[in-house]
């Protein structure tokens, strides 16, 4: 043959770390050898289904390993692909050129955006749908109890709110309860005395709702303005606000994890400090449905769809305005909310749906 | 194993020290077609990618750092790293439920993860210096669990126990364990760095670190003793759970950012201090010695601007980034030897299984060798 092709680089025996200087060359019969590159000798010689030959990454040295566990070690990354054409994978080969330097990469830069952008905005909303549909009814069982138990423990005691009282308001508690999709019995309803946590009233994944004696106590005597409170809480257990929140938050740390394989320890930690501050925001529009929620309830249970703005008008007086919606609060401004949930039930009592004054 | 001792003998003809420097070859253009495919097909497959990623990331970077005339290899597969991974997550998955729904039993589970943590990172350093191989030889890693523990756990207690002023100490723990342990072609490596050259790099970033935490006290309250009423106007006010949680996620991210900064600058410059005392007191197989001399400041500034121009570029500028700082690593580590560095034996024949690298991959565990 006039013209042998091969590839100039090194050879290592088994499990050596000494090389020599050697080539790679095809074999009359098709085989795969090399040969010493200043004696000659053959030094080992395999069929090309025998070889391991690693993916081309770059311009990193590639490396084919013998049966015998000798390797031939070169630099000569197209050489190698040429002359081995039919053994080196084809994945590999349209991988290597896709990953080259050329003005094309800007469409891929592009495509990187729109999808972390379509995955963020429209991928993790449909997986935490799924997640909250896929959630057996034992694991908010098994969060609400956790946390009840952890709560009484650290800042709650018992309520002493009279019983007469308490009565009162777990029976209108229950007629609002009976409103819903899921039915009263899904719900119950605990008093507690607040302690640290103050005048306050928070859902429980599972259906419980507790309500703080100091936020009864704020109310004076004005029922109908605690159980606007209440249906508030009910649209957050009707809505999985916590369920979600959950799993909103472990699918953006994950996409963070698992996306950002590399952009440094540093960038990562931006991102899940900048996910904190945006499930904030996500946390604020929670609040915003279930404002709505507690409106259209009181509405259908033939109530003052208003009640729950008097409630925020009562805390302002008490506490001032706060945050004026910046983004780190959890919760809306209160002056907003006032607003927006005064507007909402003068809407539904427009529309005549249900007429409030009933 | 004593194989290697009368090639040894052979190659020693030449027994003049020689500095070799460590160069990494990479470029940025090289690698941001590497980065930016990685990152598309991690996407497109859910993340599944993300182990194929891995290794060709790995091999990108160790194939293009160059000791004498040969490079580093990466050798894990794909599929270990994605089996590694699934269980590392469903490792922290679990633990992270269980603290959630089970809040009674959460000093049981976190003393639990205490004492799994040393097994995990002993695991994975191992993983990690076996899948890694230069002149066809393997590394490997001989540290046990005990020694994870010390370095690990207790030199974290000691660390924040004492506020960062025995640092040193977990600092030459964490050093000896992890670079001392490992062994080339069944040699031993030994790390002792001297701890009064730990404490020498260690006093600059306390004075500073001490200094700036005195000054941002005096001004905060310099601060809130002019601006007192007003801030707590803006926080203080509206009351409930909201408003509370407002106002200090306001504090930790406006008023503590100055201090946030200085405490990575700080970590930065001792991080750069300990690897050059520590570095250069690393011998492989008694006679052939490392040397690290990295700049402090410089390594500051690169790591900084690099985060900076990552953050600016939304992310695009990540592979120039990654391929800067791994030059100015290779450029400022060397190796003086005495004789030939090819006279050693692989001594590797079982890997072992992936799941403690990918759990300090993804925990954010990293030790650069």
């Amino acid at each position: 043959m006039a013209f042998e092709p091969k590839v100039a680089g090194k050879w290592h025996a088994a499990r050596s770390g000494r090389d020599i200087a050697a080539e790679l060359f095809l074999t009359d019969d098709g085989d795969v050898a090399v040969r010493d590159a200043q004696t000659g000798a053959i030094l080992v010689r395999s069929a090309r289904s025998d070889l391991l030959i690693s993916r081309r990454v770059g311009s990193v040295p590639r490396r084919i390993g013998f049966s015998d566990d000798s390797v031939f070690v070169c630099r000569d990354n197209d050489g190698v692909d040429r002359l081995l054409a039919d053994v080196v994978g084809r994945g590999s080969r349209w991988l290597v050129e896709i990953e080259r330097f050329r003005p094309r990469l800007i469409v891929l830069v592009a495509a990187v955006v729109l999808l972390a952008v379509g995955v963020y905005r429209f991928a993790v909303p449909l997986l935490v749908e799924v997640a909250v549909l896929a959630t057996p009814e034992i694991v908010p069982e098994l969060m609400s109890k956790g946390a009840l138990a952890s709560l009484d423990e650290t800042a709650f005691s018992e309520s002493t709110l009279p019983e007469q009282r308490r009565a009162r308001i777990a029976t209108d508690f229950l007629e609002l309860a009976a409103l819903t999709p899921r039915g009263a019995s899904r719900f119950d309803l605990q008093f507690r005395s607040g302690g640290s946590i103050g005048p306050n009233a928070f859902a429980l994944p599972n259906g419980t709702i507790v309500v703080t004696d100091e936020l009864v106590d704020l109310a004076g005597s004005d029922d109908e303005l605690v159980l606007g409170v209440l249906g508030h809480e009910i649209g957050h257990v009707e809505h999985d606000h916590s369920l979600r929140q959950l799993y909103r938050a472990a699918g953006v740390v994950g996409l963070i994890m698992v996306i950002g394989g590399d952009v440094g320890s540093g960038v990562q930690d931006l991102l899940v400090q900048g996910s904190a501050l945006l499930a904030l925001s996500y946390s604020r529009r929670q609040e915003r449905d279930a404002d709505r929620y507690s409106v259209e309830i009181m509405a259908r249970a033939g109530r003052d769809p208003a009640a729950i703005a008097r409630f925020f008008e009562l805390m302002r007086a008490r506490f001032g305005d706060a945050g004026n919606g910046a983004i780190l609060t959890t919760h809306p401004a209160t002056g907003e909310r006032i607003e927006e949930t005064r507007r909402y039930a003068a809407e539904i009592a427009r529309s005549g749906g249900v007429d409030p004054s009933n | 194993m004593n194989e290697t001792a009368p090639i040894r003998e052979h190659g020693d003809a030449d027994q003049a020290m020689r500095r070799e420097p460590f160069v990494f070859t990479g470029t940025a253009r090289e690698y941001f077609g590497i980065w930016l495919v990685n990152v598309l097909l991690t996407i497109l497959t859910l993340g599944i990618y993300s182990a194929w990623a891995k290794v060709r990331r790995m091999r990108f970077f160790h194939g293009s750092t160059r000791l004498g005339d040969a490079s580093f290899e990466y050798h894990a597969k794909p599929g270990q790293i994605l089996l590694g991974r699934i269980i590392a997550l469903a490792l922290i998955a679990a633990y992270n439920l269980a603290l959630y729904f089970a809040p009674g039993f959460s000093i049981v589970l976190v003393i639990g993860f205490f004492l799994a943590l040393p097994y995990l990172v002993m695991r994975g350093l191992r993983f990690r210096a076996r899948v890694t191989s230069y002149r066809n030889v393997r590394f490997d890693f001989e540290g046990g669990y005990w020694g994870a523990l010390l370095a690990y756990v207790a030199g974290g207690v000691l660390t924040w126990g004492t506020l960062g002023v025995l640092a040193p100490v977990a600092s030459r723990w964490i050093w000896s364990y992890t670079l001392g342990n490992l062994t080339y072609g069944g040699r031993p490596i030994d790390c002792d760095p001297r701890l009064e050259k730990l404490f020498g790099q260690w006093w600059l970033p306390a004075i500073l670190f001490g200094g700036g935490g005195v000054l941002f006290l005096a001004g905060s309250l310099a601060f809130g003793y002019l601006y007192g009423s007003q801030l707590s106007d803006l926080v203080g006010g509206g009351g409930g759970v909201g408003t509370l949680t407002a106002g200090v996620l306001a504090l930790i991210y406006v008023g503590f950012l100055p201090l946030i900064l200085l405490y990575v600058v700080v970590g930065l410059l001792y991080h750069a201090g300990s690897r050059n005392v520590a570095v250069s007191e690393t011998v492989i197989d008694g006679r052939h010695a490392l040397a690290s001399t990295l700049g402090r400041w410089r390594y500051v500034w690169i790591s900084l601007s690099n985060l900076v121009a990552t953050v600016l570029s939304l992310g695009l500028l990540r592979p120039w980034a990654a391929v800067r700082m791994a030059r100015y690593l290779a450029a400022c580590t060397a190796l003086d030897t005495v004789g030939a560095l090819d006279s050693y034996i692989d001594t590797i024949t079982d890997e072992g299984a992936a799941v403690g690298a990918e759990y300090m991959d993804v925990e954010g565990l990293d030790f650069g060798f």
